[in-house]
C-alpha cells in the first residue's frame, strides 16, 4: 500500500489520503486521460462505481453545509485492483450550470449504467456515450430527483422530526428528551 | 342399445378414476419427497385432495380474453380430453372384460393418442398470448418428435406377438410363459417408457409447459373448468399409457400363478397394480429431475431414441424369422 | 385493364417476374416485470427468434426507492435501519460497511466481541442467501424438490439469527461501536446487557454440522445430475477481463477463475484469525457460479464454528456519546455481500446524518453484463443465465 501511494503521488499532482481511501483530484480536461493511465499503468482494472455530488449552500432537505461552497457538481470515480487493496477515488468539478463531460465507456464498460444513472439523478450530460437515456426513472418523469434542490415531498407535509428515543447506555438513566437536528 | 350405455358410462367411470387414483398418487408422492406434510395427513390423510382440486377449479370463474379465437379457443381442451378417454375403449381387463376388442387395437391406440397434438398446438395459437404460443410451438414440434419411438417401440411387440389386438397380444404372453419386458423387449420397453413420459408432457420433459419460464405455457390463458380438463387429462392420459405399457411389457391382466377361471376377477387388480406401480416411478422421476431444453430434448429423439428402436425391431424381426 | 388472354399481351409477360418475400419480423417478448423466475420486478424486452433470444434490453426502477435521497435525511443509526432493506435475502451483511464507514470516519475501536458477533451474523447471513439461491436456481432449471430442502436448513440459520437479533432478515443489530448491548425498554431489563441467548453454541454447531451435510447432499443430487450438468454446463460463460471491466464481483468473478475476495482485503472484521479456502472456479459458466456458491457455503460454516470456539469475551460496544455527529470528512468502506462487493461512500459535513451517501450495490454491476451474456442465447438458457447472476431487486433498483 505505501509503495502504491508513492506511485500515484509521484505521477499525479493532487492526491490526498483521507480516512484510508486515496482521492486523486483532476481537472474535468484530463478525465479521460487520468483514466486511461490508470487503467494501464497502476493496473487498476475493476470499475468500481461512478456517482456524483451536489455542492449547493441552499438545500431544501438535510442540513445546508456548515462552511459555505461555490455551487457545482463533484463526479467521483472509485478504482479498484481485484488481487490487493489498491484502491483509489477519482474527483473532478464542473460547473452547475453547464454539467457536462466526457464519457467513460471507450475505457472501462461498465461505465454505461452508472452514467446513465447519473443523468437522470443529476441531469449531467455525458458526451460520447452511446444510449444516455433514463434507467431507474419512468418515462415522462420531470426533474433530477438527486439535486439538493428537489424536494421530498413527503418531509413537505411532516418536517424531519430529528433524534427521538434516545435509547440510553446501559449505565446512565435514560433520557426523555428528544433532540432536535 | 343399453349395452352401448353401459359401456360408455364404464369409459366415463373408468377414466375418471384413473385420474382420480393417479393424482393422489403424484401429489402424495411429492409431498413425501420434499417432505411437506399437508398432503399427507390433512383432510382423511391427505384422500380429500382430488375433490377439494375439482371444487376449486368449478368455482372459478371461467375468464376467456378478449382477443381470443373463441372457438378454437373453447374447443381445445375437448379435443386433449377426447384423446384420452378414448384410449380407455381398448385397454382389457381381462380376456372378456373390454369394452371393445379391435383387431386394430396397436394401431387404434397409436392414432388417437396423437390427436391431443392437435388440441394442444391449438390451445397455444389461439390464446391471444406469446407465451402460449411459445408453448403451443414447443409442444408440436415434442409431440411429433417422440410419436415415432413410441410407434416403433410398440412395432417390436406387435412383430414378437404376431397380432395387433391387445387382447391378443396378452394371450400371447401367457403362452410364452413370460411377459414380453423379460422375454426380448427390455430396449422397447425402456423406449417406450420414455417416449411415453414425453408424450405425457411431463418433467423432465415438460418444456410445453416450462413452468418457470412460461407460467403454464399453453394453458396460461385458462381457467375454471377448461384448466380443469386439461389437467384431469393429463392424468388421464399418463394412466393410460401406464395401463397400455403394462399391457403390452408386463402382461396386462396375468399373473402367473393364479387359476384362470377367476380372471374375470383378479384381472382388473392385476392390471390396476401394474399401472401403479410404472405411474409411482413416473412420479418419483418427475420430482426428482430437472426439466430439458428444447434442442437437447430433440437431440434425445431423433438421434438416440429412433435408431435405438430401429436397431430393436431389427433384432426383433431377425430373432422371430430365424428361431 | 391488361387482358390476360389476348395474344398481343404476350410478350410483355415474359418479361415481369414475380418475386414473393416472407418477411419475418423478430417477436419483441416481455420477459416482463411479473414473472416467476427475475427475482423480483426486472423487465427485460427482449426480441426473440423461435427460440433464439437476439437483444435484451433490461428495463430497471420498478423498485427504486430513492436509498440516497432518503439518506440525506436520517441520522446515522436511522440509516442503519434504512440500510438492511437493500438486499433483503443477507439482511445483516448490508449493514456492516455502512456501520464501519461511520465508525472509521469518527475513529472509534469496536471491541472484540462486538466483532466477532457480527462475523459470525454475516457469515449466517451468507450461508442464508446461497441457501436461497440453491434452492430457487433449482426451481428455474425445472427441479422441483431442492426449494423445499433448502428452505428447511435455511429455516435453523434464521432461527439462530432470530433468537441472537429478534428479526429475520433484518435484524438492526449494529449500532455505531459494536453492537447492541441492551434488549427490551422499561424499568427492569433496561440496566441488564443481554448477551448472546443461552443455548447458542450448541445451537449453532448443530446447525452449522448439518449446513455442511446439507451442501454435500446439495452438490449430489443437483451438481451430479446429468440433466442439470446439460443445462448448465458451458452456458453463459464469462471471461475474467469482461467481468473486470463491467465491475461485477463476488461468486461471478471467482467462478470466472479470479481470486479476489474482499474478506482477505478489508480489516474491521477479524477475518484474518481463521482459516478458509476462497472456491475458484474454472470456466466461468453457469455451474461453476453454482459450484462455487455451494463450496463457500461449506466455508461460512467452516468460519463460524472456528469463530465460536475462539469468542472472547468483553464489552458488546464502545463508548460512544448519545447524539452522534461524524466529524467531517469521506470515505469509502467495502465488504463482501453474499452476492458481491457492497460499498457505502460516506460524505460526511460534521452534521447528524451524512451530506450524500453513495450505496455502490453489486447486482447492479453484476445484471450489467446481462445484454453482453444473452447474445444468441435460448430461451431456457436466458433463465438458466439470470438464476446463475444470483440478483435481488432491491439490489438492483435500491
Amino acid at each position: 500500500m505505501e509503495e502504491f501511494l508513492s506511485k500515484i503521488n509521484e505521477n499525479f499532482i493532487n492526491t490526498d489520503v483521507e480516512f484510508e481511501t486515496i482521492n486523486i483530484k483532476v481537472d474535468s480536461s484530463q478525465w479521460v486521460e487520468t483514466h486511461q493511465k490508470l487503467k494501464d499503468e497502476f493496473d487498476l482494472k475493476f470499475f468500481s462505481w461512478l456517482s456524483a455530488i451536489d455542492w449547493d449552500n441552499e438545500v431544501s432537505i438535510g442540513e445546508a453545509p456548515k462552511e459555505s461552497v461555490s455551487p457545482s457538481f463533484e463526479i467521483i470515480t472509485c478504482l479498484s485492483n481485484v488481487s490487493n487493496n489498491n484502491l483509489v477515488t477519482v474527483s473532478t468539478t464542473i460547473s452547475k450550470l453547464e454539467p457536462k463531460i466526457t464519457s467513460l465507456v471507450e475505457i472501462y464498460a461498465g461505465a454505461n449504467w452508472h452514467e446513465r444513472e447519473a443523468y437522470e439523478m443529476f441531469g449531467i450530460n455525458f458526451e460520447n456515450h452511446p444510449n444516455l437515456e433514463k434507467l431507474y426513472l419512468p418515462d415522462g418523469y420531470e426533474g433530477n430527483p438527486m439535486l439538493k434542490s428537489f424536494e421530498l415531498i413527503s418531509r413537505e407535509v411532516k418536517p424531519w422530526p430529528g433524534e427521538v428515543d434516545v435509547e440510553g447506555m446501559p449505565e446512565e438513566p435514560e433520557s426523555d428528551e428528544s433532540v432536535d437536528g | 342399445m343399453t349395452d352401448v350405455l353401459v359401456k360408455v358410462g364404464f369409459l366415463a367411470l373408468a377414466a375418471l378414476n384413473g385420474a382420480v387414483i393417479f393424482t393422489i398418487m403424484d401429489v402424495k408422492g411429492a409431498s413425501w419427497m420434499q417432505r411437506r406434510p399437508g398432503p399427507l395427513h390433512v383432510g382423511l390423510r391427505g384422500f380429500i385432495f382430488p375433490l377439494a382440486e375439482i371444487l376449486k377449479f368449478v368455482q372459478k370463474e371461467d375468464i376467456i380474453p378478449t382477443e381470443v379465437d373463441r372457438p378454437v379457443f373453447k374447443w381445445a381442451p375437448a379435443y386433449v380430453m377426447v384423446s384420452c378417454v378414448a384410449l380407455f375403449a381398448v385397454v382389457p381387463m381381462s380376456p372378456t372384460l373390454v369394452v371393445a376388442d379391435l383387431e386394430l387395437g396397436v394401431f387404434f391406440v397409436l392414432a388417437i393418442s396423437s390427436l391431443g397434438t392437435i388440441g394442444v398446438l391449438t390451445a397455444g395459437w389461439s390464446s391471444a398470448n406469446k407465451y402460449s404460443l411459445m408453448g403451443g410451438l414447443r409442444a408440436a414440434g415434442q409431440l411429433i418428435a417422440y410419436e415415432l419411438p413410441l410407434i416403433l417401440a410398440v412395432v417390436g411387440v406387435v412383430i414378437q406377438a404376431e397380432t395387433m389386438s391387445l387382447v391378443g397380444i396378452v394371450e400371447k404372453q401367457i403362452e410364452w410363459g413370460v411377459p414380453f419386458v423379460v422375454g426380448g423387449q427390455v430396449v422397447g420397453f425402456l423406449i417406450f417408457m420414455v417416449a411415453a413420459t414425453a408424450e405425457m408432457m411431463r418433467v423432465p420433459f415438460d418444456m410445453p409447459i416450462g413452468e418457470s419460464e412460461l407460467t403454464m405455457g399453453f394453458m396460461t390463458e385458462y381457467s375454471g373448468i377448461r384448466f380443469l380438463i386439461f389437467y384431469i387429462s393429463e392424468y388421464m392420459n399418463m394412466f393410460i399409457l401406464c395401463a397400455i405399457a403394462s399391457t403390452l411389457f408386463l402382461g396386462g391382466y396375468h399373473v402367473p400363478l393364479l387359476p384362470t377361471e377367476w380372471v374375470n376377477f383378479y384381472g382388473p387388480v392385476v392390471l390396476l397394480t401394474k399401472t401403479v406401480i410404472l405411474g409411482f416411478i413416473l412420479v418419483a422421476v418427475r420430482w426428482s429431475q430437472p426439466r430439458f431444453r428444447e434442442d437437447q430434448l430433440q437431440n434425445l429423439a431423433w438421434k438416440i431414441l429412433i435408431p435405438a428402436s430401429l436397431i430393436n425391431i431389427l433384432v426383433t424381426a431377425i430373432m422371430k424369422v430365424g428361431f | 385493364m391488361v387482358n390476360t388472354l389476348d395474344p398481343q399481351n404476350f410478350n410483355n409477360f415474359s418479361e415481369a417476374s414475380v418475386s414473393v418475400e416472407i418477411e419475418t419480423e423478430d417477436m419483441t417478448l416481455n420477459i416482463g416485470p411479473q414473472h416467476p423466475s427475475t427475482h423480483g420486478v426486472l423487465r427485460l424486452v427482449a426480441k426473440v427468434d423461435g427460440e433464439k433470444v437476439y437483444d435484451v434490453k433490461p428495463v430497471l426502477g420498478y423498485m427504486h426507492r430513492g436509498y440516497e435521497k432518503l439518506a440525506e435525511v436520517r441520522s446515522y443509526p436511522q440509516i442503519t435501519t434504512l440500510v438492511n432493506r437493500i438486499d433483503w435475502v443477507a439482511g445483516f451483511s448490508n449493514e456492516i460497511p455502512f456501520i464501519a464507514g461511520a465508525e472509521r470516519l469518527m475513529e472509534i475501536e469496536v471491541p472484540e466481541r462486538a466483532k466477532h458477533i457480527r462475523l459470525i451474523l454475516t457469515e449466517m447471513a451468507r450461508i442464508s442467501s446461497h441457501f436461497v439461491f440453491n434452492g430457487a436456481y433449482a426451481l428455474e432449471v425445472g427441479a422441483l424438490t431442492p426449494i423445499f430442502y433448502a428452505m428447511e436448513d435455511r429455516e435453523r440459520v434464521l432461527d439462530l439469527i432470530e433468537s441472537v437479533t429478534g428479526g429475520r432478515f433484518h435484524p438492526n443489530f449494529n449500532r455505531i461501536g459494536g453492537v447492541k448491548p441492551a434488549a427490551g425498554s422499561g424499568p427492569t431489563t433496561k440496566k441488564d446487557i443481554q448477551d448472546l441467548p443461552a443455548g447458542f453454541y450448541r445451537d449453532t454447531k448443530v446447525a452449522m454440522q448439518k449446513v455442511i451435510e446439507a451442501a454435500d447432499q446439495f452438490q449430489n443430487l443437483i451438481g451430479g445430475n446429468e440433466v442439470f450438468k446439460k443445462r448448465t454446463k458451458n452456458v453463459g460463460i464469462l471471461t475474467a477481463e469482461t467481468a473486470e471491466a463491467f465491475g461485477v464481483s463476488g461468486p461471478i468473478l471467482r467462478a470466472s477463475g479470479v481470486k479476489s475476495d474482499l474478506r482477505t482485503l478489508t480489516d474491521y472484521l477479524p477475518y484474518d484469525q481463521f482459516e478458509y479456502d476462497i472456491p475458484v472456479g474454472e470456466n466461468g459458466d453457469c455451474y461453476d457460479r453454482w459450484d462455487v456458491r455451494v463450496k463457500e457455503m461449506v466455508e461460512s460454516a467452516k468460519i463460524v464454528l472456528q469463530a465460536i470456539d475462539s469468542m472472547p469475551s468483553g464489552p458488546l460496544q464502545a463508548k460512544v456519546p448519545k447524539v452522534i455527529k461524524v466529524p467531517k470528512g469521506r470515505t469509502y468502506v467495502r465488504a463482501e455481500n453474499p452476492k458481491g462487493e457492497m460499498g457505502y461512500y460516506i460524505v460526511s459535513d460534521g452534521g447528524l446524518g451524512p451530506y450524500r451517501l453513495k450505496v455502490r450495490t453489486a447486482s447492479f454491476s453484476n445484471i450489467s453484463i446481462l445484454p453482453l451474456l444473452l447474445e444468441g442465447a435460448l430461451l431456457p438458457d436466458l433463465i438458466a443465465i439470470m438464476g446463475s447472476l444470483d440478483f435481488v431487486l432491491g439490489d438492483v433498483d435500491r
